[in-house]
């Protein structure tokens, strides 16, 4: 491994390789803290040309590669696995190239997502994808997972406004996918890299659509004394033909736990959503008003509209603060994400706190209603003894619940390291194969993330031809299906 | 059985290939006998849904059977709550429309010829109209899918939800990969409101720089075209923007619009439905048809690009969609030398547009042997090859027929 480290140190300079046990310590995990792992090294390369020489030193050497973008992810995506050198891309964060005339910018993918739109809002155009974590996560690690965030109900995901990408495969090989003009000819390649968990290579250039903002955007907060009246808004709002951007939900605890981290004068209720209407001014006027005399007639409390962008926007803290937030009334807690369709909301939320008493647990549900897309914060005390192994299968079964409704193990995280167990329930032998027929057409020696997202990690190729042992395998590393 | 195929006849030949065999299963399930059967003996196989999109792309190197899927034309499953419809692929577009229509619902994409376009053909293909400015193409739409891969195996990927990660993602893989990795057997799509009303301006004797301007005008303005296109007529471009929504919306973003302009008119009624069928019409008009890209930004100069390939053929025009970069060329051959020569410079000059690229989607054989359908090889040629040894390793399905001789 020195020799290896010595090799890196001079492709991208001594100081941009870590190998220093103590060092090492911040890549083990991603945002998914409890499941830690030390990699052998970690490279942080400064431009395309240093990602494929590094590609190439690690790939004679048999060192698996994790790339790592803010290392916010929540699924395990970025977490290391035995003996791998952690790709670190937070050294190419310089935006490349704006074009506003065509709506798109060109970004290095260590850029944070904000700074996307800080770089265009002057202009009036902004990049619509905004998880939660908008301020510190990576454009690159975005289109590893698929990002979406409250607006993707109207806005679409990661995937619907990545325009292009410049990829370093596991050979060493430059790709340039798709390009500003619509419609590339050839297969949509891009469609399988976004999304792909760092599995099919290390993205190093991405064009971004870039939206024009919005003439007006109208919010209001609405308060219920259940989850099930909070539901039914949802689902009247939805059956009027309105088209939210955002529309979210939290239930007493999560609302709870925002008012203790920003100190908002939320009341204790059962529920709460917060909605935006954007677009044209009388339009989005009439879908405001429309969906308030819904929401009143669903049974809501109390209903607030800001009187002005800060007040909106304190709203907005409060709710994006919520995952953190449950920090302040639990020792520790479980994010889970999962999907469900969205008129089995009010259903499924009883059945998880059905689950969550039984499992004398308590779960905070703070979510994208819109498109049914489940938060639930699995609360616990770690110093319990058999409290936290009870969180997680409580989690597990959440999991379970969602894909027995018709729904999905993960509308936004990301399956990662953390449920990949769970994806042979979502899908099939045959389904499953499929996927990694893709992963295989870009990465034929698994070189990149192993480990992740397959239940069984599956070697390429092996369909044909004598039988060799992979070095991944010789490491035990990977298996053969 | 019903799944065993019958002898090919005349009206069986995709681009003048006559396979010898052809397929007609009423289900998915009977589409994956077909394919195992295909497999045992090693027929290569093209899919044919409405037949309105079979001129794109190359004609088949080989090919020994077709397997039509209008017979599998069901609705599996419509959650008008969730805003969610799972069907078979070889449901038409306006059969599907019908059924969306009494929950105010539908699917939000377009083409030509929606009576006889198939859901399957659609995603294949990826076709679409002008509701893309708004709503985007198949692959915004499409959030789950189920294939037949060459080996009979089928396969799914994504699901019933709107919005879902998990996985990689074949439903948005196989959008645009005309039947070359499987047969697209069913499609989930996130359905739309039906909106409360649309009213369409149309503005006359415009030049290419004027419709190029119009969508950041429209931008700046704050309204939001659901459908912005041009079509040519007599020298000048008639550009069309239709509004979509609720009532008070759609009335105030007409009044701005035209404020704007100073000039442009509302149609009434009919003539709203009739201008969007003479743009329908215009564009799949003619024996050959190209569909340029280019950065949207970019218009002017690939107007330009595009002006000496609707010279070379007889009655050629153009169609612009301005806020996607996208143009179709359509008219009747007239030349297949000229015309061949204007595709190749229309290549040259696009290709630095931002990755812009003519690709056909249709042309007679004298035209065809003259150019490649789909132009040079995309960059990441490679991969899409790896990717098609992956998922069909005897590249039976349908091979030549995309880009690259896959």
């Amino acid at each position: 491994m020195n020799d290896v480290a010595r090799r890196l140190a001079e492709v991208v300079g001594a100081g941009n390789v870590v190998t220093d046990p103590a060092e090492l310590l911040v890549y083990e995990a991603d945002g998914l803290t409890h499941g830690r792992t030390r990699p052998a090294l970690v490279v942080l390369p400064g431009s395309t040309a240093e990602v494929v020489e590094v590609v190439r030193i690690a790939r004679e050497a048999g060192i698996p590669i994790v790339p790592r973008g803010a290392g916010t992810g929540l699924s395990g995506g970025a977490r290391p696995v035995p003996g791998c050198a952690v790709v670190s891309l937070a050294r190419m964060r310089r935006i490349l190239e704006v074009d506003l005339a065509s709506g798109w910018v060109r970004v290095e993918p260590g850029v944070i997502n904000l700074d996307v739109t800080k770089a265009v809002s002057g202009a009036g155009f902004y990049y619509a994808p905004d998880p939660s974590s908008q301020p510190v996560c990576s454009i690159g690690g975005n289109v590893a997972e698929n990002s979406g965030g409250a607006h993707c109900l109207k806005y679409g995901f990661t995937t619907n406004h990545v325009l292009a990408a410049t990829v370093v495969l596991s050979d060493g090989s430059v790709v340039h996918l798709g390009g500003p003009a619509a419609d590339a000819p050839g297969y949509d390649l891009l469609a399988a890299l976004v999304g792909s968990e760092g599995m099919v290579g290390i993205v190093t250039e991405v064009t971004l659509k870039l939206l024009r903002k919005p003439e007006v955007t109208r919010t209001f907060f609405a308060t219920f004394p259940s989850t099930d009246e909070a539901g039914a808004a949802v689902s009247g709002i939805i059956a009027a033909g309105i088209l939210p951007a955002a529309i979210e939900m939290m239930d007493r605890l999560a609302i709870e736990a925002a008012k203790a981290a920003t100190g908002l004068d939320w009341p204790d209720v059962g529920a709460a959503l917060l909605m935006d209407a954007d677009g044209p001014k009388a339009e989005v006027e009439h879908v405001s008003a429309r969906a308030i005399e819904i929401t009143r007639a669903a049974g809501a409390l109390e209903i607030r509209v800001p009187r002005d962008e800060a007040e909106r926007q304190l709203m907005w803290k409060g709710r994006k603060s919520a995952f953190a937030a449950v920090g302040r009334i639990s020792p520790s807690y479980l994010v889970e994400d999962g999907v469900i369709p969205r008129s089995e909301i009010a259903r499924v939320l009883r059945e998880i706190e059905r689950m969550a008493k039984e499992a004398g647990l308590r779960v905070a549900n703070v979510f994208h209603a819109g498109d049914g897309n489940l938060h639930p914060l699995v609360l616990y005390d770690a110093r319990n003894p058999g409290e936290e192994e009870r969180a997680e299968k409580l989690g597990g079964e959440i999991l379970r619940l969602c894909i027995r409704s018709g729904g999905s193990i993960t509308g936004e995280h990301g399956v990662g390291a953390e449920k990949a167990r769970y994806m042979a329930e979502q899908f099939g032998p045959d389904d499953l194969e499929t996927m990694a027929r893709v992963r295989c057409a870009f990465d034929g020696i698994a070189l990149m993330n192993p480990g992740k997202v397959f239940p069984t990690p599956r070697l390429c190729g092996e369909r044909a031809g004598p039988y060799r042992p992979h070095p991944a395998e010789v490491a035990g590393l990977a298996e053969r299906w | 059985m019903s799944a065993s195929p019958r002898p090919a006849e005349e009206r069986d030949a995709l681009l003048g290939v006559r396979p010898r065999l052809a397929a007609e299963p009423a289900s998915p399930e009977e589409a994956a006998e077909a394919m195992s059967a295909f497999a045992r003996d090693k027929l290569a196989v093209a899919f044919v849904g409405g037949g309105t999109d079979l001129g794109l792309g190359a004609p088949p190197a080989r090919l020994d059977a077709v397997l039509h899927t209008r017979g599998m034309a069901r609705v599996k499953e419509h959650a008008p709550s969730d805003q969610i419809v799972a069907v078979e692929a070889g449901i038409t577009l306006a059969a599907l429309q019908r059924h969306l229509a009494p929950h105010r619902q539908r699917l939000s994409i377009d083409p030509p010829f929606p009576e006889r376009a198939t859901v399957g053909g659609i995603v294949a293909a990826s076709a679409f109209g002008p509701l893309r400015t708004r709503y985007g193409s198949a692959r915004d739409l499409v959030i789950g899918i189920t294939l037949v891969r060459a080996d009979g195996v089928v396969a799914r990927g994504g699901g019933k939800v709107v919005k879902n990660v998990a996985g990689f993602d074949l439903p948005r893989l196989l959008c645009g990969s005309l039947g070359t990795l499987g047969l697209v057997a069913e499609v989930v799509f996130r359905l739309h409101p039906l909106p409360e009303t649309s009213a369409t301006l149309r503005f006359g004797g415009l030049a290419a720089q004027d419709v190029a301007e119009t969508p950041p005008v429209l931008r700046d303005l704050g309204v939001e075209p659901a459908a912005l296109a041009a079509v040519e007529e007599g020298g000048a471009f008639t550009l069309a923007a239709r509004f979509e929504g609720f009532a008070p919306g759609v009335a105030e973003q007409v009044a701005r619009t035209l404020a704007r302009a100073g000039s442009g008119e509302r149609l009434a009624g009919s003539e709203e439905a009739a201008f969007w069928a003479r743009h329908d019409a215009l564009r799949s008009a003619g024996d050959v048809r190209a569909k340029a890209t280019f950065a949207p930004g970019t218009l002017v100069r690939a107007v330009e690009a595009l002006r000496p390939l609707a010279g070379a053929l007889r009655g050629g025009a153009l169609v612009l969609h301005p806020a996607l970069g996208i143009a179709f060329v359509a008219g009747w051959l007239d030349g297949a030398d000229p015309a061949a020569a204007a595709i190749e410079s229309a290549r040259a000059a696009l290709g630095p547009l931002g990755n812009g690229a003519l690709v056909l989607a249709a042309a007679p054989p004298a035209l065809r042997a003259r150019v490649d359908a789909w132009g040079a090889a995309p960059p990441a040629i490679e991969v899409m090859r790896r990717l098609k040894r992956e998922m069909d390793p005897e590249a039976r399905l349908a091979p030549g027929r995309f880009v690259g001789g896959i």
